[in-house]
């Protein structure tokens, strides 16, 4: 990132990020947005670097935003006192995660972890609320989006419970 | 030496050396201060002022307007409006000071003097005494003449920087993400989330406080410009400069409790000082006028406007304008209680944050490792 103190700011030329807004593109909620908005998303989210095994989120932990996988890979783990520690999933460069923390501060419900040398990028919810009232064309973009991988979440997970007690009778009846 | 031992060794050796290079800083900024005060009146300004202008810049952003032109767009106006009521201001308050001046000059104190020497001799029938007491009135009332020319010297030089703040307050819109991403990107990654979590809130909630004591104090002052504006209509002009004194009561409730006195001591001076008739009529209908507003004030306007995170003990408000005043005089007495009440956001957000967030984040990472190296 550029120093804010010495940089120019008037006379910048900016280098454009091409595949970071590849990468950003990928992304459901951003996968609506033209080239110009997703510079407004790139002004607005962190870049950070993170080591192999080092925790990226902790599950209990206040949620302030989601995490896009731009190099390496990130597991996603579940820590219980009774069935101690369970992986959920795996990520990798495009994958995201935490996107409900970007509508309220509920706590993380698993830990996110590097699984090996990795760079991700944070976008977060107090960011995005500020879009939201800079940009509200931009942001109700964003939310509409948001709403969507919500919603399709739901629906598959309605299909899984109506699922459980089917199976449940056909193991009883077996 | 286990590495565990090495491990803890190193850790303590690393917290010994931020303690050394924090205590250097402190000392530094308090070694510095009488050389930087310029520098930090004008970036404290500028922070004020970009808290105070972000909502607006903002909503000229999500009207179409280009962040840059926003911010200029209500630059522009407000320094507009600056030049205006300079211009409309100041000429007579020079005008009003140069002729409280001749009043004073031209025997006002003369006869008070004689008033008060006849009230203490009648009553006390001591002549020593009644000489001592004018004396040392007249000492007091010179030397505030001589503060209020000190303030005024400031207000000139504050007015020297007048073409500096808009241009750091331009930046400090523009930038203020770069800022903080800058600021933000320093931070380990265990405590990124916590930090930048803790910034946000700060951020908000120091936003909220300002702007709200500002909407507050600016509310205070035309109410009571109005009122002193109806005051002078009945009575036939008891308060002259009504709209500096009005300014002053605005200001003043930056300051709890001793805010809405502070207020009212100029309209109640300039009134015995004018010397109408019905005074004593006139001064209780000031006194009333002060009570009503500090009264609409506390039931109405605060509990909207000001944030209810920052209530603070009358001790408090009182320690802190003794320090401010120490420091930075008049201003500093102004500005005490609600840099007071920024510290206090910065100190419970901080508070939240240690409290909700697991802060043995180095022993996680160590659980995690195991846990890979396990896999």
């Amino acid at each position: 990132m550029e120093n804010p103190i010495w940089g120019n700011g008037i006379f910048r030329k900016k280098k454009k990020e091409e595949g970071i807004f590849a990468l950003l593109k990928q992304v459901p909620i951003f996968s609506d947005l033209t080239a110009r908005e997703l510079v407004e998303i790139e002004k607005i989210v962190h870049r950070r670097k993170y080591k192999k095994g080092e925790l990226i989120i902790c599950k209990g932990d206040p949620g302030l935003g989601m995490y896009i996988v731009v190099e390496g890979s990130v597991e996603i783990v579940d820590e219980d006192k009774k069935a101690g520690q369970r992986r959920l999933a795996s990520l990798t460069k495009g994958s995201f995660f935490g996107d409900l923390a970007l509508l309220d501060e509920s706590p993380r419900s698993a830990s996110a972890t590097a699984s090996e040398d990795s760079e991700i990028i944070g976008f977060f919810r107090p960011e995005f609320l500020d879009l939201i009232s800079r940009k509200p064309k931009l942001g109700l973009k964003v939310v509409l989006a948001l709403a969507r991988v919500v919603g399709e979440r739901l629906r598959r997970t309605n299909e899984l419970l109506i699922k459980i007690p089917e199976e449940k009778g056909t193991s009883s009846n077996g | 030496m286990d590495s565990y031992t090495f491990q803890l060794y190193s850790q303590i050796l690393k917290t010994f050396w931020r303690i050394i290079l924090i205590a250097l800083g402190i000392a530094a900024v308090v070694v510095l201060f009488p050389f930087m005060k310029d520098v930090l009146t004008i970036l404290i300004i500028s922070a004020l002022l970009s808290i105070l202008l972000s909502p607006v810049v903002n909503l000229l952003e999500s009207k179409g307007l280009g962040r840059s032109w926003a911010i200029l767009a209500v630059m522009v106006l407000i320094l507009g409006l600056l030049v205006f009521s300079f211009q409309m201001i100041v000429p007579r308050l020079i005008r009003s000071i140069n002729a409280l001046t001749d009043r004073l000059q031209s025997g006002i104190i003369f006869d008070y003097n004689q008033k008060i020497e006849d009230f203490i001799i009648k009553n006390f029938h001591n002549a020593e005494l009644a000489k001592n007491v004018t004396a040392r009135l007249n000492e007091l009332g010179f030397q505030l003449l001589g503060s209020l020319g000190a303030l005024f010297k400031s207000v000139g030089s504050f007015l020297a920087s007048i073409v500096i703040i808009p241009v750091v307050t331009f930046f400090m819109i523009k930038d203020a993400r770069h800022f903080k991403r800058a600021f933000i990107s320093k931070v380990p990654n265990q405590y990124f989330e916590l930090s930048l979590n803790i910034l946000y809130k700060i951020e908000s909630q120091v936003g909220k406080y300002i702007q709200g004591q500002a909407i507050d104090a600016l509310i205070v002052g035309i109410l009571s410009i109005i009122g002193l504006f109806i005051i002078n209509l009945v009575f036939d002009n008891p308060v002259p400069y009504f709209v500096f004194v009005g300014t002053i009561a605005g200001l003043g409730n930056l300051i709890p409790y001793v805010g809405p006195v502070l207020g009212a001591i100029p309209a109640l001076a300039l009134a015995i000082l004018s010397n109408p008739p019905h005074l004593g009529l006139i001064l209780i209908w000031i006194i009333i006028l002060f009570i009503v507003v500090q009264a609409i004030d506390n039931a109405l306007i605060s509990p909207l406007v000001v944030s209810k995170s920052v209530n603070m003990h009358p001790l408090t408000v009182i320690v802190a304008v003794v320090i401010g005043g120490k420091i930075a005089g008049p201003v500093g007495m102004l500005l005490a209680v609600p840099f007071t009440g920024v510290i206090k956001v910065v100190f419970s957000q901080v508070t939240w944050g240690l409290k909700n967030y697991k802060i043995s984040f180095p022993s996680k990472i160590e659980e995690y490792s195991v846990l890979n190296r396990k896999r």
